[in-house]
């Protein structure tokens, strides 16, 4: 089935006006994986950007049309794991177990409980969208920040500029934690991350199933709103996302990246990157590079075997 | 629908429902003789505001568009422009 049909078919489970800002990719993935995933659906919210848009609800209304819980920071997926647990023991495997966390929930705060979720195989679809750093509470910096971003907590200054660590690079870590699934996605590649989406559901039936999504944020990025996709779009072809799914039969590259463009490219019209030095955008293609080839390296040893 | 009572108070009173419209400084205005039914904009829309119809096609609904221009950038054909909301002065 084609995405646009799922699309036309699939009604919408959050409420249709949330506070997130124009363009976010946060709100655009969020809508997307719910869509997909219907009304037999639970889903946790932990604290972050959605969240704080109200999809967890506002005073006393609910943000969503299906059943929403906001865990805390840190506790998203031992949380998910004990009602996936309910849900199993009263034969009810048919309710999807969703979260929908940000980075900071996921890769630094929340990441003890994910890692162990992920290692104990827990069924549920763990779904972060990545718009590298706390951007709710003022654009602090996050473990997935790039480096040499401009955030509240690394400003641009004369002794230093930027985030001077490099990013750490989530989805590969969870990879190597033996789930039954871990994608990456962007939402520029709309039919690629409908597709994952499913797969991720299904998956989540019988472990672990883990997709990191490159969000863009026009707000703390500080690029205008309608770029978003175009954002995201280059950092597929510049190699900083590249896209890929581990899945029981291995590796696979999904967007095989022949001619990538410079990272460069990337950064250009980004604010958070507007000071950024040589030595930074150096290691920043350096990253990529290394990333790209980490992905292809594992990929082919999948199709040797 | 909302008169029930639920274990916890969050969602007995309803649904929390912003009007998101008030934000746009400009609105998209979709030309149906440009526009070919690909899609594209309905599936990056983060509002779901473009919305299909099986007769008319694909439509813009106001009703919660944030006017973020997603769907003028990223239409292939160039059918989605921008107008200042409010009209010329």
């Amino acid at each position: 089935m084609n995405y646009l049909d799922i699309l036309k078919n699939s009604p919408d489970m959050v409420s249709p006006g949330i506070s997130a800002c124009q363009g976010c990719g946060g709100e655009l993935v969020l809508r997307r994986v719910l869509q997909v995933a219907g009304e037999n659906t639970i889903v946790a919210v932990p604290p972050g950007c959605m969240a704080g848009s109200g999809v967890v609800g506002w005073s006393h209304d609910s943000g969503m049309k299906i059943p929403v819980h906001i865990p805390l920071l840190d506790n998203t997926a031992s949380f998910l794991s004990g009602l996936s647990h309910i849900y199993r023991r009263s034969g009810r495997e048919d309710v999807n177990i969703v979260a929908i966390a940000g980075d900071g929930a996921s890769a630094d705060c929340g990441f003890q409980s994910l890692s162990g979720a992920a290692e104990r195989g827990e069924h549920m679809l763990y779904v972060c969208y990545d718009n590298e750093g706390y951007m709710n509470t003022g654009y602090q910096r996050s473990s997935t920040t790039t480096e040499g971003s401009r955030t509240s907590t690394t400003p641009l200054g004369r002794r230093f500029s930027g985030k001077q660590q490099p990013q750490k690079y989530v989805p590969l870590i969870m990879s190597m934690h033996g789930a039954a699934y871990c994608a990456t996605a962007t939402p520029a590649n709309m039919p690629d991350l409908i597709r994952k989406i499913q797969k991720g559901l299904a998956a989540s039936k019988t472990g672990f199933a883990y997709l990191h999504v490159f969000s863009p944020c026009p707000t703390g990025w500080s690029f205008a709103p309608d770029r978003t996709i175009e954002v995201a779009r280059r950092a597929v072809k510049s190699n900083m996302f590249p896209l890929w799914e581990r899945d029981g039969d291995g590796w696979t590259l999904n967007y095989v990246n022949e001619r990538p463009i410079p990272v460069s490219e990337f950064v250009e019209g980004i604010g958070k990157f507007s000071k950024l030095s040589e030595r930074q955008l150096a290691s920043i293609q350096r990253a990529a590079d290394e990333r790209y080839a980490a992905v292809s390296a594992l990929a082919s040893i999948q199709n040797r075997a | 629908m909302y008169d029930r009572h639920f274990v916890t108070p969050v969602g007995n009173r309803g649904m929390y429902v912003l009007d998101t419209s008030s934000w746009r400084t400009h609105r998209p205005v979709m030309d149906k003789a440009t526009c070919v039914n690909c899609g594209i904009c309905m599936g990056y829309c983060p509002v779901n505001s473009v919305r299909w119809s099986e007769g008319g096609g694909y439509y813009i609904s106001y009703d919660y568009c944030k006017g973020c221009g997603i769907c003028a950038a990223e239409c292939p054909r160039g059918a989605i422009s921008m107008e200042r909301e409010g009209g010329e002065e």
